[in-house]
């Protein structure tokens, strides 16, 4: 009988190249952060989820109510959080996320699910990167065998699943046709930048809330400058707007069409002012 | 130094009171008031909205440019929501040791507040129509009036 399946979100990583919490980052158009994200997927599959964090630390935006497990002292980095689940657990498989993973779809992890039963002896159920082969340890299926095996090279000071992996022949499957980037990280701003843009909080008011049909949405942008994203969004709602009669504002602060736009940013266009 | 958004209907008692200063002799007050006509039609009223974080930055600048360049003591506060024909859309008041700069601040305030404060008015008309008045260059209908010199 295939043993029950809980899921497990990693989101216990420091996030030091990103400057701050990975897990509490809204990366998607759909404002979701991307713990918030992932425990989403996780429910589609597991009935029990959990959310695996460092002593002491609060949990990720989004992902307030949920169940929390704390890392185990056994061993550092995302090992020590795998190993907590299975001292909660030790007779289920795991699914296990990493909270960074913004491309994964509700596809590639059924997909992973479904792999489970062609895994023969291995425990490990994991995808190879579609960059060099390498399993992915952290979108990955963890089935009890393999608690004492990764106690085991925990005790010789192994902390790095995939190397564990790579040691113990884990069972490896290409990811689905089209999906190749799902299991993209995100690191930097820098890389969330390049993957989805700028990420704006926009504001329109009087007659440009009526044309676009809103008042306040948040939108992902790859346009430098205030004055072109103006463009891009004339554009892509045909607004047919000119921007001439237009005062745009960043921050809640008049602003040039010349402005650099940054991530976070809180953007609005004006239309020609008519109080008094 | 005192400028205020707030949602219909405003009182400006608080802001008349925090002019008064015995060291002027000359009050003037402005009250902006909806119209029930506009170009031919009737009005049956507005609606103004605020971009209210931005116009309360801009209106407190502008409350210190005026009082500042004319030594003189200036106010105002600026409706948002639904008005009738008749209610107070705006008010401004201005107070310094004599009458001349007490007007010329007063109208100087409330010109400003209509070019450069983030309010947006839509009308709304005794048939049913509506629509958002532009009053700037882009060529709509406020173009004279608001440009019209002090």
């Amino acid at each position: 009988m295939t043993p029950r399946l809980h899921g497990l979100l990693l989101a216990g990583g420091k996030s030091s190249r990103m400057g701050r919490d990975k897990a509490s980052l809204a990366v998607g158009s759909d404002d979701l952060t991307q713990a918030q994200r992932a425990t989403g997927l996780l429910r589609k599959f597991c009935a029990s989820i959990y959310l695996s964090l460092r002593v002491g630390q609060s949990p990720p935006q989004g992902a307030e109510g949920e169940n929390i497990l704390i890392d185990s002292p056994l061993a550092e980095g995302p090992l020590s959080g795998i190993l907590a689940a299975f001292e909660k657990d030790a007779q289920a498989s795991w699914l296990v996320l990493a909270c960074d993973l913004p491309f994964l779809t509700e596809e590639v992890v059924s997909t992973l699910i479904a792999r489970r039963d062609l895994a023969g002896e291995s425990p490990f159920t994991a995808f190879a990167s579609s960059v060099d082969g390498l399993p992915e340890p952290l979108c990955a299926i963890y089935g009890p065998e393999a608690f004492p095996v990764l106690k085991r090279h925990a005790a010789l000071g192994h902390f790095c699943p995939r190397r564990i992996m790579i040691e113990e022949s884990a069972a490896l499957f290409p990811l689905p046709d089209g999906a190749t980037k799902a299991l993209t990280n995100l690191n930097t701003p820098e890389d969330l930048e390049e993957a989805v843009g700028r990420r704006i909080h926009l504001s329109w008011f009087g007659r440009l809330a009526e044309l676009r049909g809103q008042r306040e949405e948040t939108v992902f942008t790859k346009e430098k400058t205030s004055g072109e994203f103006f463009h891009a969004l004339n554009e892509r709602h045909g607004l047919e707007i000119d921007l001439s009669c237009i005062r745009i504002a960043i921050n809640d602060e008049f602003a040039d069409r010349n402005q650099t736009l940054r991530t976070g940013d809180k953007v609005a266009f004006l239309p020609p002012f008519s109080g008094g | 130094m005192h400028f205020a958004i707030q949602p219909h209907p405003i009182d400006p008692a608080p802001l008349q009171r925090a002019l008064e200063d015995d060291s002027c002799g000359g009050f003037v007050f402005f009250e902006g008031k909806v119209r029930n006509h506009h170009e031919g039609r009737e009005v049956a009223g507005l609606r103004y909205e605020a971009y209210q974080a931005l116009a309360e930055k801009e209106g407190r600048r502008l409350v210190e440019e005026i009082s500042s360049k004319h030594a003189v003591r200036v106010a105002a506060i600026h409706a948002t929501g639904d008005l009738k024909p008749g209610e107070l859309a705006v008010w401004v008041g201005a107070a310094a040791p004599h009458r001349g700069q007490a007007f010329d601040a007063c109208r100087e305030l409330i010109d400003a507040i209509k070019a450069r404060v983030p309010i947006w008015k839509r009308e709304t008309y005794t048939d049913g129509h509506g629509e958002w008045v532009e009053g700037c260059s882009c060529g709509t209908s406020h173009h004279n009036e608001d440009r019209e010199s002090p």
